[in-house]
């Protein structure tokens, strides 16, 4: 029997998206924002049904913010076996991704989290609010590397 | 000098008195709420792997740690929130506790003998028609059984009134529940009532009481109809609804501290003693074949059976949705009383003279 | 109906209005039902017409603290989103670090990994049954939760040293090895808990009220579970057959034999089911993991040299226990990454860990299980009753911290 992994990787380059296998169940997809929905939906359709996570990872001297969506199978046993990261890039200069929830809903509070800690909106995404960050929360994008976290007490001489 | 203490004991137990203030009315009924709370505190601990409340006095198994948590709740600041009317605010429990405690003085507890009893002094007094003797009741009427009813079921209304005075949405949204329980439970508790009466040919409890004939053989429906019925009213588990802590913090109660705090939650365990008194009477046969005041303590001791059993519920039952307790009361509860009052119809003609 | 019964008024020459009622309520944070936890709530009656869950009012910043910590020192912290699950937390966490590091883990470790896992699940899952027990009003079970808890909480007291946040499990193994006493403790506490589910069957999941607040209440179909991304016992209770112990085992689990339940019905009353079954099951595994444990090592060889004889021999040989080795002090990964999921006792945990080559983590992304049952809960919440808020938000086992993270 073939693994799901092969299976997929056949699958995907068939359709020319370049896949990269990492070990036997985790294999990572590097696409443009604009083909992120295109993606997103063949996967779907090779029997991807759900988002585990949605991760914002902000590298500062690129400028530019990277967003990672992990996303998996509950439907599909084999496929279960493996997990795809799919990567994509925004500049600072316009943080903004499309969103996957047409495709995914359950991109709903990864979203919502990857927003309100790094600034970086998703469209189509139809509650672009916050939601753990308090109303009055200051210093914007607690999850940018630029945020340092405030230290108090006695013995904090240097910065952190 | 001998006159004024015969005098003073003539007033003590003059039934009015006697049975309004100390027992089963006032007094009694705070001992007893205590015992009752106590107990359920700690029959609910035994099933649930826990001690209860066992440091205030240990010797008495924590009986009084009620007492200190009424002595601190005295003591304790009553917030009175804004925007609402203040003197209605301090009112409405007050008025809630003293309307359930109202019944207390209706209900017959013993019969009196024409002598042989302390009370026998009052037989003329209290002298009931229908059985030929007196009855130990605050105030004898004829129709005991309607006037009790009539005063209990005014009780959800002064419990409307305490949310409507907090204005608060939970509050609101608990005397919405407790009005849609009091219209279904008052119905089950009237059919109930109405079968019972049906079948003894009367609407006085002494009657049914003293005709020798246990209610609970006599018409076991209306007994259990009663039974969840009463449930419904005093806020028992597994019908505590109103007061739904996870869901309405305290329901209608739920602004309330201090003292005022304590006049609201009494007034759900009078409303229960209120209703085990007339279960006593109507289904457990009262006081008889006893009379005068070992007659009296035999009803209280029966009452407080049926109370602590009501209260012991907490410890087996969660609590149902509003929607599956109102489907329970119409759809198959009242059938029931239909049952009840045809089998009263039939026993009655039949058995009882 | 209701328009039956207005057309009947007015052919009788009566008119009804039908006025309705609607209003919000803030469903917390302070208050009894709603833990630390924000719903805002419409009703129209007693329906909920919308229901918005707003989680972080214990939010811990463990990603952000996590970026500015040693990879060691992020042990009890990642253990605080849900310190009644610790040694999950701990255990994903560990397993993202080892991935990295590329350590292997001693046979024993690993079966001691399960064990700890096991009864930490058990734990977890007697605490949700209790929060779920009070919620609808059942003191008892609410009670009992928390009574059997105890038994394995002190369990895990005498394997790791602390009731709660264990920190059991680190790089390359665990801190202390199984004794006599413990599997004495463990025989005990299985018989005790087979004694004490038959209880609780009798008192709580046949309970005539219990049945009625639970069934055909927060329904959640397959396709919905798996499109809202539902995990663990709520995902296995609307019939989806998902455990990452099965689908991708990890410590000791592909040699353990176990069943992973799974039921169709999708109400709560399926998800009460798939965790009590949950805890039998586990009550196996226990059994085997303590009929089955191989000797050896509980800390790879690569920390284990590291460790100073003279206090290899007062700990290792004395007591059992491994003390850490300086290499922990601040170590630096390898550039990389890792992806790796655990299943923790309320569902699928996922640590995705981005290592720059530094002391530090330059990522650490921990979605824990209540995290992702905050999408279902929303959901879920449309268009039931208001007294089955709180009905569903106890089967669903959600738990704030853990979701704030």
């Amino acid at each position: 029997m073939q693994k799901p992994i092969d299976v997929l990787s056949q699958a995907l380059q068939s359709k020319k998206i370049p896949v990269k296998v990492e070990s036997e169940g985790r294999a990572s997809i590097e696409v443009e924002k604009k083909d992120l929905v295109q993606v997103a939906k063949v996967l779907k359709d090779l029997g991807f049904d759900h988002v585990k996570a949605v991760t914002g990872i902000d590298y500062p001297d690129q400028g530019r913010i990277q967003v990672v969506y992990h996303v998996s199978s509950y439907s599909d046993v084999n496929l279960a076996k493996v997990i795809v990261a799919l990567k994509t890039w925004t500049n600072y200069k316009e943080l903004e991704v499309p969103s996957l929830m047409e495709v995914w809903k359950s991109a709903w509070t990864g979203e919502r989290e990857t927003y309100e800690m790094l600034g970086v909106k998703f469209s189509g995404n139809p509650d672009m609010k916050r939601l753990f960050l308090p109303e009055d929360f200051e210093g914007v994008y607690p999850l940018r590397k630029s945020y340092k976290i405030k230290t108090e007490g006695l013995f904090v001489d240097r910065p952190s | 000098m001998m006159n004024l203490l015969f005098d003073l004991r003539y007033y003590v137990l003059y039934p009015s008195f006697f049975n309004s203030v100390i027992y089963p009315g006032l007094i009694f009924t705070a001992i007893l709420l205590l015992t009752t709370i106590w107990f359920e505190r700690k029959a609910a601990a035994r099933v649930q792997m826990r001690v209860g409340p066992y440091y205030a006095s240990k010797r008495l198994g924590g009986f009084m740690q009620l007492i200190a948590d009424a002595v601190k709740f005295v003591f304790s600041e009553v917030i009175i929130p804004e925007g609402v009317n203040p003197t209605l605010f301090a009112l409405a429990p007050v008025l809630a506790v003293a309307m359930s405690f109202i019944p207390l003085s209706i209900i017959p507890v013993s019969v009196i003998p024409p002598s042989g009893s302390v009370f026998s002094i009052y037989f003329r007094d209290f002298y009931d028609p229908n059985i030929g003797m007196g009855v130990l009741t605050g105030l004898f009427v004829q129709y005991n059984m309607l006037l009790i009813l009539a005063i209990e079921s005014m009780y959800p209304v002064f419990v409307i009134f305490v949310a409507w005075v907090t204005n608060n949405r939970f509050a609101i949204v608990g005397a919405v529940r407790e009005s849609y329980l009091s219209v279904s439970y008052d119905v089950l508790l009237i059919m109930a009532t109405l079968s019972m009466s049906l079948e003894y040919h009367t609407l006085d409890l002494a009657k049914i009481a003293q005709s020798g004939i246990p209610g609970i053989l006599a018409n076991p429906v209306a007994a259990i109809v009663f039974f969840i019925a009463m449930l419904m009213g005093s806020a028992r588990f597994p019908f505590e609804i109103a007061e739904a802590e996870t869901e309405l913090v305290l329901g209608a109660y739920t602004e309330y501290s201090g003292f005022l705090f304590v006049l609201t939650m009494a007034g759900s365990y009078v409303g229960n003693l209120v209703y085990a008194l007339v279960f006593t009477d109507m289904f457990l046969w009262g006081w008889y074949p006893l009379s005068g005041f070992p007659g009296a303590l035999l009803t209280g001791l029966k009452a407080s059976i049926v109370v602590f059993f009501s209260v012991f519920l907490r410890a087996v039952y969660g609590r149902y949705r509003i929607d599956q307790a109102l489907r329970g009361g119409w759809k198959y509860l009242l059938p029931l009383t239909f049952v009840s009052l045809f089998i009263g119809l039939v026993v009655g003609y039949i058995w009882i003279p | 109906m209701t328009d039956q019964a207005e057309e009947l008024m007015k052919s009788g020459g009566m008119e009804i209005d039908v006025i309705p009622v609607s209003g919000e309520l803030n469903v917390g944070p302070q208050h009894p039902g709603s833990g630390h936890l924000r719903i805002y709530v419409r009703l129209n009656g007693d329906i909920i017409e919308e229901a918005q869950v707003e989680p972080g009012y214990v939010h811990r910043a463990v990603e952000k603290l996590g970026e500015n910590r040693n990879y060691i020192h992020l042990i009890p912290l990642v253990e605080r989103p849900a310190i009644l699950d610790s040694i999950h937390m701990n255990l994903g966490y560990i397993m993202a670090v080892e991935k990295i590091l590329g350590v292997d883990v001693p046979d024993r470790a690993q079966y001691l990994r399960s064990f700890a896992a096991e009864i930490s699940r058990i734990a977890s899952h007697l605490y949700g049954m209790g929060i779920l027990a009070i919620f609808i009003g059942h003191s008892t079970g609410f009670m009992w939760g928390f009574g059997d808890r105890e038994v394995w909480v002190q369990i895990l007291e005498a394997l790791t040293g602390a009731r709660i946040t264990n920190s059991y499990v680190i790089p390359g193994g665990v801190r202390r090895d199984l004794t006599p006493t413990i599997v004495e403790m463990t025989r005990k506490a299985v018989t005790y808990m087979r004694r004490k589910i038959k209880d609780w069957e009798n008192i709580f999941l046949n309970n005539p009220n219990v049945k009625a607040r639970l069934q055909d209440v927060g329904i959640m179909t397959r396709e919905q579970a798996i499109e809202w991304g539902a995990v663990g016992p709520n995902l296995r209770g609307s019939g989806v057959y998902y455990d990452v112990r099965k689908v991708e085992p990890y410590a000791a689990y592909s040699r353990l034999d176990f069943e992973i339940p799974v039921y169709k019905e999708g109400d709560g009353y399926a998800r009460t089911l798939v965790r009590f079954e949950e805890i039998q099951q586990s009550l196996n595994i226990l059994e085997q993991i303590i009929r089955d444990i191989p000797e050896g090592q509980i800390l790879s060889d690569r920390f284990f040299k590291q460790i100073p004889p003279t206090r290899l021999k007062k700990w290792w040989e004395g007591q059992r226990r491994v003390v850490m080795p300086g290499y922990y002090a601040s170590f630096r990964p390898p550039k990389g990454e890792a992806v790796t999921r655990v299943e923790a006792g309320r569902g699928e945990l996922l640590y995705y860990v981005v290592s720059d080559g530094s002391a530090k983590p330059y990522r650490l992304r921990m979605i824990t299980p209540s995290y992702r049952s905050i999408y279902v809960m929303q959901n879920l919440l449309k268009g039931v009753r208001y007294a089955d808020l709180v009905s569903i938000y106890g089967s669903l086992d959600y738990f704030p911290p853990e979701a704030d993270r």
